[in-house]
Parts: C-alpha cells; structure tokens; sequence
C-alpha cells in the first residue's frame, strides 16, 4: 500500500476539523471493507485517513419518543443483533444479513456503505421505505435530508466537501410497519445484488394499503424510491391484479443496465417478480398484526 | 507508528507504518504466520482473526484500528493440554486437503461455536460465507465444525457443573 498517515478522531469536531485543514487528500475510514480495498489498488494521492469509527456521536442505537437513531459507525452485525431493530424493523436486519460475510458484517458500517454509494447497496431500501432521514455534519453545521437524497448518483452523495455523515433516523410512525426485504445475487454469500428491494406498508379496517414504500437496488444509477408505484398502491385493496399492475409500473419506473452479472432485460424480470413478492409479504404480514 | 495489542494472551508491541494491515502485522511484524494472505480484498476469509470476540478479515483492517484489543489468532488455539476441539475434529475428518483454507475455517467456526455450539447446518453455512475452500466441496468442514461444537457444548457442561 502507498504510505499514509493514519489519525483516530475522537469526536465529531475533530473529525471535521481535521478533514478541513487536510482537504482532498484526506480519506475518511469507517469499516474499511471498501476503502482498504481501494488504497490497495488505487491510492491516488491519499496522504492520510481520518479513522472516524470510533467517534462517539457516530456510534450506537438510540430510541427516543421521535424515533430510532442510528450512529452511522454501527457495525451491519451490530444491527442484527439489535433488539429494536430485530423487533420493530426486521427487514433492516434481513438487508444487514445480505451484506458481504460474517467477517465483513463485524467490520463494514452501515455509514460507510451509505457513503460509498453503489447502486446495489443491501443496507439501503429497507432503510429507504421506512421514511428515514440522514443528518450529515460539516464546517458549517448539521442538515437533515431524506436518505433517497443522499444518494446522488454511483460513488455520489449529497456530502459536500468536508462533511460527514453522523447519523440515521427512523421516525417513530415507521417503526413496526410491515416490511420486507429480498435480494438476488448469482449466490447466497458475497455476491453483489442483481436486484434487491423492500417494501413497507400499513391496511387500514378495510384492508386497504395506507402509506406503501417500494425501493429498488441496483436498478437504476442509485438506490430508488419506486414512487409512481407507491403511487398506484395508495388506497388499494391488496387484490393480486392490483399487485401485479403494481409491479408493471415498478419495472417501468426502473433503469436497469447490462453488465457483466446479469442483462437488463433479466433485471426487469427480477424487479416484476420482487415487487410481488416484497409486497404480498408486507401484506401477509400486516394482515397477521 | 507503534502499536501495542494482545496477541493470544501476551501483551505484543512492534513498529509499523501507519499503511500496515493487521494481517501483515501478524505475519510480518509478529511473525505469527497462522493468518495467510489469499485474496487480500476481504473475499476468501484465510486470514481471519478474532478480534474482541468478532471475527474479521485481518487483510482489511489496519494494524492501527487493532491497537489496545484483544487479538486471537490460529497459534492461539492449541495449548499444553493439546489441540482445540476445531482442530482435533478437522483431523478425524480429514476436513482440510491443501490447508491454506484451515486457519480462516476454523477461526470462524470458533466464533461461531463460541458463541453458539450447537449451531445448525444452516447456521455453520452461513457462518462460513466468509470462508472459501477450493479443495474439499465443505462437507467435511461442514461435519467437522458439528463434530467439535459437540465436544465443546459437552466441555461447557462438565465445566459448569464443576462450578
């Protein structure tokens, strides 16, 4: 590896302030499992990397009267063997479960893998449906968007330069609400997702859908909120025709790519039946609560 | 830079620059060289350590992020009493053919069966995601870890009722 320094924050503060002061050419370590990676094969003209996995306000699970708050150094095994999550959000946990292997769910963050931002990130849509937002700290301060913001494009979020992402925030309405995650991958461990997705929704006395999520992973340039869908789901009785129109519109709302792993056309297969089945499983499951 | 952590009980300390791996900080520094080098990008799992009790792919974590943690390694295992239940069980089975795979293995599986050693088929799987092995096809990994879980789940309960 090409020589560099290394320095721990110990807080937010000096996270920041050493990220302003060093400029391009520092690199922020969360997990490692992709950064290590990259300065091995490509180094370019990184000079120091501010270890941030340690820094207290980007650590822990905290629920509060508003919500859950996640650190965005939690660990992928330390989501999995949460009990709030294991309990009110079940899905995260099945997306967490998908990530890498053992070895890599105890290092990789679910920060770091929010911020390296590739189209197929497990960790993203049973986040995404559950309404969260992202707080990101810089120079200037906090702000707050909603995740589906944060991803910009391939290996592109919405931190601007000398920012970092603290934290995650699932607000209380969203917490219990029926979800379901699945993904596909050419095998069960370490493959990249074809297509991964999740879906969360509520019926309400009549049995009609309220609030339906639907996001989609490696579809499209960024993890995406399918909202015609969410769309044409509002208010609808859980009828099968109603959920295989649904998933038409899915497909359609979609920009799958042909690559090496699979073709577009076989994505958009994947995406019609995920769709299905992500929804008839939040359904089953809010129709059992 | 130094780093000082715990190797396998003893209180280790060496020289490194900031850029070095734990991996080859073990092999390199420490010269424990149970942890091989495979891929190098955190896919083939041969050289997984236990660090604060949670397995890792020592190939992607930096020397540095292990300073002042309890490591273990595959020289950790074996002890004056004779090898660990995953190696002695490893040899009745014959569950390793070349071997590079073997430290790793049975690293992971000793997270697991610590923490669980009456974990499933299903559940030894999945624990071994990390852990590739070009050789055997894994049947006899797979029997070997049931095998030595057996073994510790029965030592857990002479040890407790000693207590």
């Amino acid at each position: 590896m090409r020589p560099f320094d290394y320095i721990a924050a110990a807080s937010a503060d000096e996270a920041v302030a050493l990220l302003a002061e060093n400029g391009e050419k520092a690199r922020v370590l969360a997990g490692g499992t992709d950064l290590v990676v990259d300065l091995k094969h490509n180094a370019g003209d990184t000079n120091l990397l501010i270890d941030v996995s340690e820094v207290p306000e980007f650590r822990g699970i905290e629920e509060t009267s508003e919500g859950v708050r996640l650190g965005s150094m939690t660990t992928f095994s330390e989501i999995m063997a949460s009990p709030i999550f294991q309990k009110k959000m079940p899905a995260v946990v099945d997306g967490a479960h998908t990530v890498g292997a053992v070895q890599t769910r105890n290092l990789g963050t679910i920060g770091g893998n929010f911020v390296t931002c590739v189209p197929s990130a497990d960790s993203a849509p049973s986040i995404m449906v559950l309404d969260a937002t992202v707080t990101l700290t810089g120079p200037a301060g906090s702000r707050e968007m909603p995740v589906a913001d944060f991803f910009v494009g391939p290996r592109k979020t919405a931190l601007q330069p000398g920012e970092l992402l603290e934290s995650i925030f699932i607000p209380k309405a969203s917490l219990g609400k029926p979800s379901a995650f699945l993904k596909h991958g050419l095998r069960k461990g370490q493959a990249l997702a074809l297509v991964n997705g999740a879906a969360a929704l509520w019926l309400d006395k009549a049995g009609n859908i309220v609030e339906p999520r639907l996001a989609l992973g490696a579809v499209a340039p960024t993890p995406l909120r399918a909202v015609e869908t969410e769309a044409f789901l509002e208010g609808k009785s859980p009828t099968d025709s109603v959920i295989d129109e649904a998933a038409e519109i899915a497909v359609s709302e979609c920009r799958p790519i042909d690559d090496f792993r699979a073709s577009a056309n076989y994505r958009r297969g994947i995406i019609k039946v995920f769709t299905q089945r992500v929804l008839k499983e939040s359904i089953r499951i809010a129709q059992e609560s | 830079m130094l780093v000082e952590l715990t190797v396998n009980g003893e209180w280790k300390s060496a020289e490194c620059p900031p850029e070095t791996t734990l991996l080859k900080f073990l092999r390199e520094h420490l010269m424990l060289t149970g942890a091989k080098l495979g891929c190098d990008v955190g896919d083939c799992g041969t050289c997984t350590v236990i660090v604060d009790g949670e397995s890792v792919n020592s190939c992607l974590m930096l020397a540095a992020r292990a300073a002042g943690r309890d490591v273990t390694t595959i020289e950790g295992l074996a002890d004056s009493q004779g090898v660990h239940p995953l190696q002695q069980a490893f040899e009745n089975l014959g569950a390793l053919q070349c071997g590079i795979c073997g430290p790793g293995m049975i690293m992971s599986a000793k997270n697991l069966l610590d923490q669980n050693p009456e974990a499933s088929r299903p559940e030894i799987r999945d624990a071994l995601s990390g852990n590739l092995c070009r050789c055997t096809g894994y049947t006899k990994i797979i029997e070997a870890i049931e095998e030595a879980g057996q073994v510790m789940a029965a030592d857990k309960t002479t040890q407790s009722n000693t207590i």
